[in-house]
């Protein structure tokens, strides 16, 4: 088991490196600078504006940028944000942790409600309780993010129940810890909900999919045959192995927990990096693009990584040596 | 947004207040001579947070490498500068330097500092403070825009202490907009020397957003207390500020002032309904919608005067990026005036601007009462007679309805704009709705911004780009456009020698405008250039659109001044009940 993770975290290295230089690439080559900005001041004449271009060292050619970063990087140095004249690092590290705190959310929720969900849906199959979850499902999976966290925004503005948005209130810094915690989970109700209802609406169906499969199997049926009570047969048995694909699911979605929420967070005022990360794209902010790429990229990695250490845990058939 | 001494547009009332005020002479402890704002119609109380909300992060807070709005928003809160600018009037006030003189020549400015104004750790502002900003803006690798405004025919302003208060700055030629290049923010000395020492780039990357508010010390009305990344900026009061009420109170009122960070403009107008925040600058769309909700939310929208910004279409005039026919077009000004006879100024004013907007026909925005000549000649929408104007200058529309020049090629080009932006993008339809109906092949493609700027300033391969730029009071600072030489002069740029006697006349006009002190003599001078542009239709605005700002009814000294500014920080107030 530890040489099977010590291999796939070597293959991370050439894995990272084609991902970099294919988006440093594509990044440069695509037309404009972070620059553009600037040459449209009526007040700032082309000199200063090549000034900085050489400060941030875009004067040089592509591969030499490239390598250079590379060469920082072994260093632990991400370099600087043009916009920001603060190290990648820092910036990112600054709204990190918000956007873990609302995936993790997220993420608890879709699983508490999707698997008992789904488990009763399959049990109960094409039951009046089946149907309607399963209508409330497909409502859940096509209703865009945006669309649902506007509607929630609204009527938090019509009712005032809730903040309009954000992470924190005003007077934060004045409350207990306590308050502190109360206050953060408030804002967190809609951004979490949208997103982990939307996220538990597709996971429900799985689960209930994998189960129905399962409990046509021939040793669920012998199970029932020899006499065993309807909740062993499910919980112990069925269950059990029904659960397989929803940990490869949950490892893709671990990988999702920096960059997962780019939406719900622009819509919701939620401080995570995402909407760092999508101004950083469109201005072309190139060493913070490239930094979350490759944080992206790494949790990606890790999560795929931890769902099959998972899988190898919860099915003893599944051996990786 | 700055002080005043006398305005010159006051009412009778006020002229007898102010100079009952003048009269009055008031002292802080230390400072003999502090500034006094008589420009603010109340006398408020203290204590309250005023809150606010902006939709993107600061980027530093340093003021030197400050380049965009929300950094500038802070920095010019927290950073005095030798002078400042009323925002009612426009006018050059006194502020750090509290008189000024200028030599006959016109090429020496001396500035005489206030005595006794202190950093908000207590240590004075000094000569030295003044010297040690202009060091650090000429420095090698200090990323500002400064050092551009303060060069002058590519040479630095020369500058020296004469003694402990008075600095003199010397230019090549005469200057006659100085005092509008000399705003730059002074920065403390004796906690930044040793940065600078270190290099310039060093510099651009101190008193950034990582940094620990407590280092800082500032000699604005408020002090940068605590950025949180995506969520707020909090400010508190200086209580070392050198700026007194009518009643020799010191400012500011305010405890506490803090901008919400919000992800969009929408956001930001719940938050103010939801009265999380005071003050909000509507859209133009927005205002009868929120006048009536005026009484309910306890707020006050005004009708506030038309921006300085504009948004225009310009015509690709440079052989270096385009040839052949097409060229031939837009260098032809029948041409450009037939297409501006087939703008629909009326339909983008109620589209994009509820009809809040004001139809412009030259680079100065209605709402600059200083410069904006209003006798300029106009092109009302008119199809027949732009079709006619085509016709004279020897298009043909076939009978294919297709327009053909007089070379029997057809007429087809693309209009540019940035993607994203939507009131660009409705334009840009506009536009290539009415071209169309001409005969014209025109194909409307938007483009991201870098891609945008990196043909308008890069390659010069485009036909027509719709695109906006802002503007300050003095369009004599707009150099860079205006010039022939300059590198945004967008329908040609970077010439040797002007290219047509139109833009050698306007080149003529920018040299003097940049060399006359004198506002009215300017003001003939900007009236004719503004003649000429909208004879030679290089550009051909759209519409200058009006502001709308709402402020909530509890928060006092609100008087709306140029571009829709509702006051001044220092002198805003909270009215409410504070609660202990």
């Amino acid at each position: 088991m530890l040489l099977h993770i010590a291999r796939r975290l070597i293959q991370l290295i050439p894995l990272l490196f084609g991902v970099t230089l294919v988006s440093f690439v594509v990044i440069q080559l695509s037309p404009g600078d972070f620059l553009a900005e600037m040459r449209l001041n009526p007040v700032v004449d082309s000199a200063t504006v090549e000034a900085m271009r050489r400060n941030f060292g875009l004067d040089q050619p592509m591969h030499v940028q490239y390598f250079k970063w590379l060469w920082n990087l072994l260093r632990l140095d991400f370099g600087y944000s043009f916009a920001y004249h603060v190290p990648v690092m820092w910036l990112i590290g600054s709204r990190l942790l918000n956007s873990v705190v609302l995936n993790i959310a997220a993420l608890i929720l879709a699983w508490v409600v999707a698997i008992p969900i789904g488990i009763h849906a399959a049990t109960k199959q094409y039951s009046w309780s089946d149907n309607s979850l399963s209508m409330t499902a497909y409502l859940g999976i096509s209703t865009p993010t945006f669309f649902s966290a506007l509607l929630l925004l609204l009527l938090a503005f019509k009712t005032g129940w809730l903040p309009i948005g954000g992470m924190t209130s005003l007077d934060y810094d004045f409350l207990p810890w306590y308050g502190k915690i109360l206050d953060v989970g408030r804002h967190l109700i809609i951004p979490a909900s949208v997103l982990g209802f939307g996220a538990a609406a597709g996971l429900m169906r799985q689960m209930r999919g994998n189960l129905l499969e399962v409990l046509r199997q021939d040793y669920v049926r012998t199970a029932r045959s020899k006499g065993l009570a309807e909740r062993p047969v499910i919980y112990r048995h069925a269950v059990r192995n029904a659960i397989n694909p929803l940990i490869t699911i949950f490892g893709f979605e671990l990988g999702g927990l920096l960059g997962g929420a780019v939406v719900i967070e622009i819509v919701t005022g939620w401080p995570g990096v995402g909407r760092l990360i999508f101004d950083a794209i469109v201005q072309k902010d190139l060493y913070v693009v490239m930094g979350s790429l490759l944080i992206g990229s790494v949790t990606l990695v890790v999560g795929n990584l931890v769902a099959d250490i998972l899988l190898a845990v919860a099915d003893p058939r599944i051996r990786y040596d | 947004m700055r002080r005043i001494v006398v305005s010159a547009v006051a009412a009778i009332l006020l002229v007898a207040v102010v100079a009952l005020a003048a009269q009055q002479k008031f002292t802080l402890p230390g400072i003999p001579n502090p500034d006094v704002a008589t420009y603010a119609p109340e006398i408020g109380k203290y204590g309250g947070t005023y809150v606010t909300s902006t939709i993107s992060d600061p980027r530093t807070f340093n003021a030197i490498v400050s380049q965009d709005t929300v950094s500038s928003a802070v920095t010019d809160v927290m950073f005095d500068s030798l002078v400042g600018e009323n925002y009612i009037t426009g006018e050059i006030v006194p502020a750090l330097a509290e008189s000024w003189t200028v030599s006959p020549d016109g090429r020496t400015w001396v500035f005489t500092l206030r005595q006794g104004v202190q950093w908000s750790d207590g240590k004075p502002l000094t000569m030295a403070d003044v010297l040690f900003s202009l060091k650090a803006i000429f420095t090698e690798g200090v990323d500002n825009s400064i050092r551009s405004v303060l060069t002058f025919d590519d040479k630095p302003v020369q500058y020296r202490a004469l003694d402990n208060r008075r600095i003199q700055f010397r230019t090549e030629r005469p200057i006659g907009l100085f005092l509008r290049f000399i705003g730059f923010n002074v920065m403390p000395a004796h906690k930044l020397a040793d940065v600078l020492a270190k290099g310039g780039a060093e510099f651009s990357k101190t008193w950034g957003i990582n940094v620990n508010p407590r280092e800082m010390v500032g000699s604005g009305a408020f002090l940068l207390a605590q950025y949180v990344p995506g969520q707020r900026i909090v400010m508190l009061r200086n209580t070392n500020y050198y700026v007194v009420d009518t009643k020799g109170q010191r400012l500011p009122y305010l405890t506490r002032y803090v901008i919400l960070i919000v992800p969009g403009l929408e956001q930001s107008r719940l938050k103010f309904l939801a009265r999380e925040t005071d003050a909000y600058a509507a859209r133009a769309r927005e205002f009868a919608e929120l006048k009536a909700q005026e009484r309910a939310g306890n707020f006050t929208i005004y009708d506030g005067p038309e921006t300085f910004s504009s948004e225009f279409v310009v015509f690709n005039q440079n052989p270096a990026g385009i040839s052949g026919p097409k060229l031939a077009w837009f260098q032809d000004v029948r041409f450009r005036r037939a297409l501006n006879h087939a703008i629909d100024r009326a339909t983008i004013s109620q589209q994009i601007h509820a009809g809040r907007s004001t139809a412009a026909w030259g680079p100065v925005s209605v709402g600059n009462k200083l410069y904006h000549n209003p006798n300029l000649p106009q092109y009302a929408y008119n199809l027949d007679r732009a079709q006619q104007l085509l016709a004279e200058a020897g298009y043909r529309k076939g009978s294919d309805g297709t327009l053909r020049d007089a070379q029997g090629n057809i007429v087809e080009f693309v209009i540019s704009t940035n993607a994203g932006n939507p009131d660009r993008e409705a334009i840009g339809n506009i536009l290539r709705q009415d071209w169309t109906k001409l005969g014209i092949r025109v194909t409307f493609a938007p483009e991201s911004f870098p891609s945008l700027v990196g043909k308008l300033t890069g390659t010069y391969k485009w036909d027509a780009i719709v695109i906006g730029l802002t503007g300050g009071i003095e369009p004599g600072t707009g150099r860079n456009v205006w010039l022939t030489t300059g590198d945004l002069h967008m329908w040609r740029p970077n010439q040797s020698s002007p290219a047509t006697d139109w833009e050698r006349e306007v080149d003529n006009l920018f040299e003097q405008i940049a060399r006359e002190a004198n506002q009215e003599k300017r003001k003939a001078l900007y009236f004719r250039w503004q003649q000429i542009i909208a004879e030679q239709v290089p550009i051909a605005y759209f519409a200058y659109p009006k502001t709308q700002p709402a402020v909530r009814n509890t928060i006092g000294n609100v008087k709306i001044g140029l571009q829709g500014v509702t006051g001044t920080l220092e002198t805003r107030y909270y009215k409410g009940v504070l609660r202990p």
